[in-house]
């Protein structure tokens, strides 16, 4: 192999599939999405999160220029427009939608050509994406026939049939059932093995946390955070919840334990509850506290340390702005 | 390009491989056939019709069987001109009247010039027996006998118990139950509707009115009695008026010392006209039936165009908004540009409306194939005649662009509609707009060059229909020139804004937008 493409693949290998910068997109005086820059590395499985109406659907739709942006710009694969790499990404929308009346193997292949794929190719890919995903029993089923999920399976396999570098998921996991969670998770794990990026939207933080390397935190159309989901996580303190009768206010004395509350009592007929929480940082070790419990005589009737989910993450970062927004 | 064709291919199979596709088109000449069928047989299939006819007077008895006898053999005549027109040997529709040669013609002619001649020759040469005869010589070795039609009025005796001597509102009185369906009359022997009672009282003659004479005041009914519940097949009461008014007339004549004989001939003179076309070559200005045909033909082009571009347009609408409220459009957005998509759709439609086309054609040939009868030995004459004329390329090339035009615009509106109601609403006004022409239709046929018709040409959504509804008039040349350029330029503004709206549209949701609002937003080009 020449050194010229050998250097040139490792460069396409580093840089990002996909960068925004200073992307907006305003209807009127609302500003749907506002200043949002990113930049997503190849290979990557990569979650937008954010809550309903946080402008997920209008940040994908300017990245695949079904919209344009008011300002700022988007490189995707390394073009200017999405519209030159057509071929190369897949997507699927946030609403379902297929053609009630066609079979279910010739619309994954009619999806398939639209993306530049030959007719035979599109037709063996489609059997071969049934197959392999528990669907074969409905090829030849009209698309009407089906259930809502299974509509939705087709649909996902129906945008990344053509094997696209570049995989936009928008809400791809919502109605289907835990069972076809688990196949769509393994489709996505799947794709990013096989070296495709995926990004997909959601506000199902379980999903996000158990397939994304990186997440995007959006609301009200700003980007909140952006990152690994490691990082995301060391955004909110690392608690430690203690129950004992004993005065644990000492235990604020450990060096990494930044405060401890006392946690109320439901019971107003109870003057404490014994419940504690220890908000402790990155470094400290929570077994060190556990050892000072014991060394300052604290009776425990209960220690528990839990690494913050991503949902804890995602309401500490975007609650307030979420549930404004619902009752907007 | 690619990419257009498959689309377009989808959108095609989309619609043929459907049932309502194909009842939709087949409907037009399944109800055509039927109704044809339907005429033909309801014509020869009117129930033979029983009648008591009592004349007092005693003098019009043979004037009234005559009649009758004159109207039967006018079916037989009118049969046997059919009879004719599908078995003679050859036959040339650019034939002139000048042109006649074999008796078969000649009498086919005769038939169609003037009907009551026709008749009378008809029945002084001895009627069918001669006519067969004389038409043998012309007609094709292998045609089926010629069957005669039946009777449609049969004589029936006055029922038993009743006096035909009786006062005109006793008889009337007594046949009353008869008439109404009550009571059956018996004709041999089997129980049958009496349809009519003709009474003939004995002082009808003073009843006679005359030029110039005061009509009589007076109550009752006056003259000839015709009784019958159907008041809408007169067919006997005509009959046997004109009849017992030319025997009045007759004797008035022989009063007068005329014969009545030369009176006859006269009232069978007549002038021939002659219809010569300026523009036809010379010694071929003689017009034919076909070239009437082709003036009129454009008409026929008018209303396909209609009604292909009304079917289209539902397909358009329901096609565009299926796809908009599923929300397939944004999948296939990410697939294709916004232009490339209505392209597909446009083209895609655009086959759908030519296989209607082509079945209606089709069909239309296999029935005047399959059926030969007079009538559809003419129209498939007719159709050689506007199949040969220039009128064909016009046609198609009217046909595509109103397509162009009208459905540009009609995607628009289904881009930005959301459900089908919405969409009606909207597309009101635009076919208010076609039903113009189409209501000028006739009226443009007979004055092609009207100054307002002419005007009206240059408005682009006018253009193909009037245009169109012109060509066989041969339209000045800066008409056809003119109003084709802005046509053109018209379907290429339209082709633009709908696919700027389109691109807007299909990712809308909500409430279609004001017109306003649509403005605004195509300036910011969104």
């Amino acid at each position: 192999m020449c050194p010229a493409i050998l250097e040139s693949q490792t460069n396409t290998a580093t840089s990002s599939v996909l960068s925004l910068q200073n992307v907006c997109k305003t209807y009127g005086d609302f500003t749907a999405v506002d200043e949002i820059s990113l930049s997503i590395p190849r290979g990557s499985i990569y979650g937008f999160l954010g809550p309903n109406g946080a402008g997920k659907t209008t940040t994908i739709r300017m990245i695949l220029e079904i919209i344009k942006p008011s300002s700022g710009t988007i490189s995707i694969l390394g073009h200017a427009s999405a519209l030159d790499v057509r071929n190369r990404i897949g997507y699927l929308p946030e609403e379902k939608g297929l053609y009630k009346k066609m079979k279910v193997w010739a619309l994954i292949q009619y999806f398939a050509m639209l993306k530049g794929m030959s007719k035979q190719s599109a037709k063996r890919q489609a059997w071969y994406l049934l197959e392999k995903y528990g669907l074969k029993d409905f090829a030849e089923a009209k698309v009407e026939s089906l259930s809502k999920g299974m509509g939705q399976k087709v649909q996902v396999l129906s945008a990344v049939a053509h094997e696209p570098e570049l995989v936009i998921l928008d809400e791809p996991f919502s109605g289907l059932d835990p069972v076809n969670q688990s196949v769509l998770e393994e489709l996505i794990t799947d794709m990013a093995e096989n070296g495709q990026t995926v990004i997909f939207s959601t506000h199902v933080m379980q999903h996000a946390e158990r397939l994304c390397d990186h997440i995007l935190l959006i609301a009200k159309g700003r980007k909140i955070f952006d990152g690994t989901v490691n990082e995301a996580k060391a955004t909110i303190p690392r608690r430690v919840m203690l129950e004992s009768l004993d005065d644990v206010a000492a235990l604020g004395s450990i060096a990494g334990v930044t405060e401890v509350i006392q946690i109320d009592s439901m019971d107003p007929a109870v003057a404490s509850s014994g419940q504690w929480q220890l908000q402790i940082s990155e470094q400290l070790n929570p077994q060190d506290i556990l050892r000072s419990c014991f060394e300052r005589n604290i009776a425990l009737s209960r220690f528990e340390f839990t690494e913050p989910s991503l949902h804890d993450v995602f309401v500490h970062l975007v609650g307030d702005e979420a549930k404004e927004h619902a009752f907007r | 390009m690619n990419m257009v064709r498959l689309i377009a291919w989808r959108e095609y199979m989309e619609n043929v491989k459907t049932k309502g596709f194909w009842a939709g088109i087949l409907i037009f000449p399944i109800i055509f056939t039927a109704m044809y069928f339907l005429q033909t047989t309801l014509a020869n299939s009117t129930p033979t019709r029983y009648y008591v006819f009592i004349d007092q007077s005693g003098e019009y008895s043979s004037a009234v069987e005559t009649a009758i006898e004159r109207d039967h053999q006018r079916r037989v005549l009118e049969e046997f001109v059919s009879y004719l027109m599908e078995n003679r040997k050859e036959t040339d529709l650019n034939l002139t009247a000048a042109g006649q040669t074999n008796p078969a013609d000649q009498l086919i002619d005769s038939a169609d010039a003037d009907e009551v001649a026709a008749l009378e020759q008809w029945l002084e040469s001895g009627g069918l027996d001669f006519a067969l005869t004389m038409a043998s010589p012309a007609l094709k070795d292998d045609r089926p006998p010629f069957e005669q039609p039946a009777r449609q009025f049969i004589p029936a005796d006055l029922p038993a118990g009743i006096d035909s001597s009786a006062a005109p509102t006793e008889i009337a009185q007594a046949l009353r139950p008869y008439l109404n369906g009550e009571r059956k009359i018996l004709v041999d022997s089997k129980p049958s509707e009496l349809f009519a009672l003709i009474l003939i009282p004995a002082d009808v003659n003073e009843d006679i009115s005359r030029p110039g004479a005061m009509p009589q005041a007076g109550g009752g009914p006056a003259g000839i009695q015709y009784w019958a519940r159907n008041l809408t097949d007169t067919r006997l009461p005509d009959a046997i008026i004109s009849s017992i008014n030319s025997q009045i007339r007759n004797r008035e004549y022989i009063d007068l010392g005329v014969d009545n004989q030369i009176v006859r001939n006269v009232q069978r003179t007549r002038m021939p006209i002659s219809q010569l076309d300026p523009t036809a070559a010379q010694g071929e200005e003689q017009v034919s039936v076909a070239d009437t045909f082709r003036q009129l033909a454009p008409i026929g082009f008018v209303y396909l165009m209609f009604i292909s571009l009304m079917q289209s347009v539902q397909y358009l609408l329901s096609n565009t908004i299926e796809e908009k409220s599923n929300r397939i459009i944004e999948v296939l957005l990410a697939s294709v540009t916004a232009g490339e998509l209505m392209m597909g759709k446009l083209l895609g439609i655009g086959m759908s409306a030519l296989t209607t086309i082509a079945v209606w054609l089709l069909s239309f040939f296999l029935f005047i194939t399959l059926y030969r009868s007079s009538q559809t030995e003419l129209i498939s004459q007719i159709l050689d005649v506007i199949l040969g004329s220039e009128l064909i390329p016009w046609f198609v090339f009217y046909y595509f662009a109103g397509y162009a035009l009208y459905s540009g615009m009609f995607l628009a509106i289904g881009s930005l509609c959301n459900t089908l109601k919405e969409a009606q609403a909207m597309m009101m006004p635009m076919i208010m707009i076609q039903v113009i022409p189409l209501a000028m239709m006739v009226f443009v046929v007979r004055d092609p060059h009207n100054t307002i018709v002419r005007a009206m040409s240059w408005f682009p959504l006018f253009t193909p229909y009037l245009m169109m509804n012109r060509a066989a008039a041969d339209p000045p040349l800066i008409d056809v020139v003119g109003t084709t350029i802005v046509l053109l330029l018209s379907i290429v503004f339209v082709l633009w804004l709908s696919g700027k709206v389109f691109r807007m549209g299909v990712l809308r949701t909500g409430q279609p937008p004001k017109l306003l609002e649509l403005l605004r937003s195509l300036r910011q080009g969104d």
